[in-house]
């Protein structure tokens, strides 16, 4: 038997205490709203978060983009593009410029987002403060009193012990001057994006039950020390093997037959759209 | 036609979404207000608003003391509960309150804690006809450079309302609805200034 699931899965009771929840989000800047985070036909922590904030907020004439890692391809983007699409009957995109919504997982698209778009990203870890203390109850707190020693001394250790920070991903940043938050685990070459962003930055995660968000036009700031300024990841006279892009994040990856590394765009649909063009002039040119 | 409460109140929570994270961008409801064959005695915006955040699980108050008939409709819409204004998530603010009554409110309301800043009250106010040429100076969170506002709310309930949002991130968020179902919000962040008065 099939199930004949509303439209965009939730009942409007579910759909109405997670819109209730972006206004908070929206109207706090990077303060984490607690919500009443639903089960999901995925397992928590595949991106339930921002799930429940792509179908809360969808409408019929939405365009959707779903992507992971920077891809439009990969399994967890197509199973939630899927799921969305089946309930909600929403059009479906690969280009950035296109969407209405893009939810993504641990990437901010290289097209720069436009101020009718909303992004929404997928969070594991909303509490930057989780890694110095465990108890809720504590971050809380911490939070409130503007207590952000624990994040600095984690910067701090890290020079200490790597001579720089070695935040991978998920760099701490400061929104409009007072909440430190977890832009989720963007790669530093993303943390800028963020900073007044055209687009709504909508974070969700599903598993911690919370749910927060950077409005547009708002002041986002990586942590640094004055003497070890924020440093973004750097692909120094390194290009994409497909496109050729130079100034976007690539992926290092091993070349099979010749053993060589090579280095390739992360957001595959800009990769895409980029050959395109290539192949497009090439047309236009043979005909001339 | 009756107004949609799936696909009509999503339209109006977007545009609401937008105006929130854009504070002093006028939104339109237009398009779903001509869908409302109720006859209530608040404006289409204000209603649609109500619509689209209350249920069950909140409270609301109303200031008016002759609006018992919008009290009960309400809580018969949406399951929300009626509560006194220092317990209430959402104040509905009509044309008839006066000045005194609503600053009286606005000193009242629960604008949450320093733990749970979310604690805090929303207002859906009915306003006169709202513009982008007006006495408010408005900068912060979701305004590029700066933003003009004209509301129906006065000087004395302005400086109220920066009294109450001072200490943020306690505050209170603002939903101001004409009766041209236009819209426009004033989160706690956004600072407002007065200029030219006289």
């Amino acid at each position: 038997m099939k199930a004949n699931t509303h439209f965009a899965f939730f009942d409007e009771g579910s759909k109405k205490e997670i819109r209730r929840a972006i206004m908070k989000a929206v109207a706090i800047p990077g303060y984490q709203v607690p919500f009443a985070s639903r089960e999901m036909p995925i397992a928590r922590g595949w991106g339930t978060g921002g799930l429940q904030i792509t179908l809360s907020i969808i409408g019929k004439n939405d365009v959707l983009k779903v992507i992971d890692q920077g891809a439009d391809e990969s399994v967890n983007a197509v199973s939630i593009k899927k799921m969305v699409h089946e309930t909600t009957g929403v059009e479906l995109t690969d280009r950035t410029e296109e969407a209405d919504i893009i939810q993504s997982r641990h990437r901010i698209p290289e097209v720069a987002l436009t101020k009718d778009q909303i992004i929404v990203l997928q969070v594991p870890t909303p509490e930057p403060l989780r890694g110095v203390e465990a108890s809720e109850y504590v971050t809380k707190r911490m939070h409130s009193e503007d207590d952000y020693s624990g994040v600095w001394l984690m910067l701090f250790e890290q020079i200490m012990k790597y001579g720089k920070t070695a935040t991978t991903a998920d760099h701490p940043v400061y929104v409009n001057h007072r909440y430190v938050m977890a832009p989720s685990p963007i790669p530093r070459f993303d943390n800028s994006k963020m900073h007044q962003s055209d687009a709504l930055i909508l974070l969700g995660a599903g598993r911690e039950k919370k749910i927060y968000a950077v409005p547009p036009y708002t002041d986002v700031k990586s942590l640094a020390f004055e003497d070890y300024p924020f440093t973004v990841e750097a692909f120094e006279d390194k290009q994409c093997h497909l496109c050729g892009s130079a100034d976007v994040f690539l992926d290092e990856l091993i070349d099979h037959h010749t053993g060589e590394t090579i280095h390739q765009c992360n957001d595959t649909s800009y990769c895409m759209e980029q050959l395109n063009k290539v192949e497009k002039a090439e047309v236009e040119s043979s005909y001339a | 036609m009756a107004i949609d409460q799936v696909h009509d109140l999503q339209q109006v929570y977007r545009k609401i979404l937008h105006s929130m994270s854009r504070p002093g961008t006028i939104s339109s409801l237009s398009e779903v207000a001509e869908h409302i064959d109720f006859n209530l005695t608040c404006n289409d915006a204000t209603f649609l608003s109500a619509m689209t955040f209350l249920d069950a699980e909140v409270t609301f108050h109303i200031l008016s003391k002759d609006k018992q008939n919008l009290i009960e409709k309400i809580s018969e819409y949406t399951s929300a509960r009626y509560a006194p204004i220092s317990e209430a998530d959402f104040v509905i603010i009509l044309r008839e309150d006066t000045d005194a009554a609503i600053q009286n409110a606005l000193e009242q309301c629960k604008n949450g804690n320093l733990i749970d800043p979310q604690q805090s009250s929303t207002w859906i106010i009915e306003s006169t006809l709202l513009s982008n040429t007006g006495e408010l100076t408005l900068t912060g969170p979701g305004i590029q450079h700066t933003s003009q506002l004209h509301t129906s709310f006065s000087p004395s309930m302005w400086q109220v309302r920066n009294e109450r949002t001072k200490e943020y991130p306690l505050g209170i968020d603002l939903i101001f609805a004409d009766d041209a179902a236009q819209i426009v919000c004033i989160p706690r962040t956004t600072s407002v200034k007065m200029m030219g008065v006289s």
